[in-house]
């Protein structure tokens, strides 16, 4: 990629053209100058407008006392971050969001490595297997809750699995029973995490040689050796990556299915930071609250991120 | 989750007696799926049996009444009750919905290709301080999840004058979906080959002539598989067209209206029978090109 780029780039450069009549070369020059950088302006500025000014606006909201749209702002500094601070609410959905990633990605990435790999040597039924994975990436979030609603509720599926085994005194509302609301959201993040990832990990490995792999085998390397010891080190990077992305959906995207499904209830027993930023500028209609959470969320979601890069560093990539 | 030993052994215990007449190839296969055999082949189908299920429960539902649902929840109906189909469509107006979903999907689409492909164009001939750090931008942009400025948006939306309007998500979509885009196409369109250029250029071609005959035939799968990801993207938006484009019945999208069957008696043979006629467009979608979604679906994830 960089390669092509870089040939590309010299090819074209004016001391690399051969001396041609004026008015051609001219031309030539203009076609790849850095005036061509014009071409980037409306994306970036669309960018800037419609994402960038937002997410900066959000830093400004925090410092600001806002009770609902219709009302003036006006500045109050630091108050909202004392305000946000105090708050027992706070500390139950940051204690929930936290609880959220650290079950949903340590159990997700590993398990969706070793599937992917086991879909990357196409076992029989692998078509249907990686069509059925799949189907949760093709799912809208409202689509997912709407399922689970019907699945988790009183007289839902689940609980009629359970009678028909007769694990009847197992059975209860899921999603109304402050001790089960969140681990059944967790659930719901897996269900359609694991597959879906496990796709993206099966298509990355197909790019792995297989003599590499066929090589250790002939050695007498177990399955669990090959993909933690031989595979794993090979695509790093991509899991890094992935693994990145999905910590940020997770951390970030809960609010969606929350309001569908628990309204972070019941009490705060399923409110995560992101519905919180949801409820508290919508429900409660203090925007200036709801920012400081937002900011925090922003703050976690980066440090989650330099935490990942850091625990997955190949060694390798040091050297080099 | 557990070791995996024993596993190919019955495909080397055989190995001398396959002999020559088998193929090495096809012993390799075979060794292959016996090492799968053991404890990943029941696992990845129980997994699969987990997403099935609900998927299942959801098709069946469908077809019931409340009662039918809660007593023979995995059964197949007793009687097959379309006329859910016909509540839920007129109930939701999901006619209208998905119509409006597909307006605004369009749109977006149309303006995320105009402003990403020029955009791509560039950086893929450029090589220079400023066009890296623009690729620089967009790539910390693509990691930055649209959430996180939810509220600052809607906000926007209200000075713009357009809450409450389909318009201000045609023009906001694009803005989310710039950054993964861009980087995309600028991969695909590195891959044209300089000499093609040079002679193009030679032949007098400009940049808008040299983008539309030359960078973007060639690029074309990557604008196919950026076109899927981000058309399913769209369709399947929810939080902000919730909040911005709102609950108003002509002129929310098919994910909002979705949910307003939701009561506190709700028939969930019509709620279920919503769900599936909602999610129809994409399936029929996918049954058409699975191939080419898979593609671009995993595309977008490769992106880092």
């Amino acid at each position: 990629m960089t390669s092509t780029s870089i040939l590309a780039g010299t090819r074209a450069a004016p001391e690399s053209a051969p001396p041609a009549a004026g008015r051609r070369r001219r031309r030539r020059g203009g076609l790849n100058t850095p005036r061509l950088l014009w071409l980037t302006v409306p994306s970036l500025v669309w960018f800037a407008v419609f994402s960038v000014g937002p997410l900066v606006a959000m830093f400004v909201i925090a410092t600001l006392r806002w009770k609902g749209l219709i009302y003036d702002p006006s500045y109050v500094g630091t108050e909202n971050i004392r305000h946000v601070f105090d708050d027992q609410l706070f500390h139950d959905a940051l204690r929930n969001s936290l609880v959220q990633v650290a079950v949903v990605i340590p159990v997700m990435i590993p398990l969706a490595f070793m599937l992917g790999y086991h879909l990357s040597t196409k076992p029989r039924g692998y078509r249907v297997l990686s069509i059925l994975y799949f189907s949760p990436g093709l799912i809208s979030i409202s689509v997912t809750g709407m399922i689970f609603y019907g699945v988790l509720s009183p007289n839902g599926g689940a609980n009629g699995l359970l009678n028909s085994v007769g694990l009847d005194s197992l059975a209860h509302s899921w999603l109304a029973d402050p001790s089960t609301a969140l681990p059944s959201l967790i659930a719901i993040d897996l269900w359609r995490g694991i597959g879906w990832t496990a796709v993206l990990f099966a298509s990355r490995l197909a790019s792995v040689p297989g003599d590499v792999i066929e090589a250790a085998r002939i050695d007498g390397a177990g399955r669990f050796r090959i993909i933690w010891q031989i595979t794993f080190p090979m695509v790093k990077d991509y899991v890094r990556t992935l693994t990145m992305l999905q910590f940020l959906w997770t951390l970030f995207t809960s609010a969606a299915l929350i309001l569908l499904l628990t309204k972070g209830g019941p009490g705060t027993s399923s409110t995560t930071l992101s519905y919180l930023v949801y409820e508290k500028a919508f429900s409660q209609s203090d925007l200036g609250y709801s920012q400081v959470v937002g900011v925090v969320l922003l703050l976690i979601g980066i440090a989650g991120m330099l935490l990942i890069r850091a625990l997955l560093r190949s060694p390798l990539e040091k050297i080099r | 989750m557990s070791v995996h030993t024993p596993g190919h052994t019955p495909g080397h215990a055989r190995d001398p007696r396959a002999g020559r007449s088998a193929g090495t190839a096809r012993l390799a296969r075979r060794s292959r799926r016996a090492g799968a055999g053991l404890i990943a082949t029941p696992l990845s189908w129980l997994y699969a049996l987990l997403l099935a299920a609900p998927l299942y429960y959801l098709v069946v539902s469908a077809l019931k009444t409340n009662i039918e649902i809660f007593n023979h929840p995995f059964a197949l109906p007793a009687h097959w009750l379309w006329a859910n189909f016909r509540t839920a469509w007129q109930t939701a107006d999901l006619g209208q919905a998905l119509l409006n979903s597909l307006l605004i999907s369009v749109v977006a689409i149309v303006l995320t290709l105009g402003l990403a492909m020029p955009a791509a164009f560039a950086l893929a001939r450029l090589d220079n301080r400023l066009s890296r750090l623009v690729t620089g931008t967009f790539s910390v942009g693509f990691l930055i999840p649209p959430f996180a400025a939810l509220i600052p948006t809607v906000i926007l939306a209200i000075k713009l004058h357009m809450f409450y309007t389909r318009e201000f998500q045609m023009l906001f979509l694009p803005a989310s979906a710039l950054p993964l885009s861009v980087l995309l196409l600028t991969q695909f369109m590195r891959t044209v080959p300089p000499a093609l250029v040079e002679s193009a250029a030679l032949d007098g071609a400009g940049n808008w002539r040299l983008l539309v005959n030359v960078f973007i035939p060639i690029a074309m799968p990557g604008v196919v598989s950026v076109a899927i990801l981000q058309l399913l993207t769209f369709w399947n938006e929810y939080l902000f067209s919730l909040t911005i484009t709102g609950t108003a019945p002509d002129i929310r999208t098919a994910q909002v209206a979705l949910p307003t069957l939701v009561s506190d008696a709700t028939d969930f043979g019509v709620l279920t029978a919503g769900t599936v006629l909602t999610l129809l467009p994409v399936y029929v979608a996918y049954s058409l090109a699975s191939r080419r979604m898979q593609e671009a679906l995993t595309a977008g994830a490769v992106k880092g």
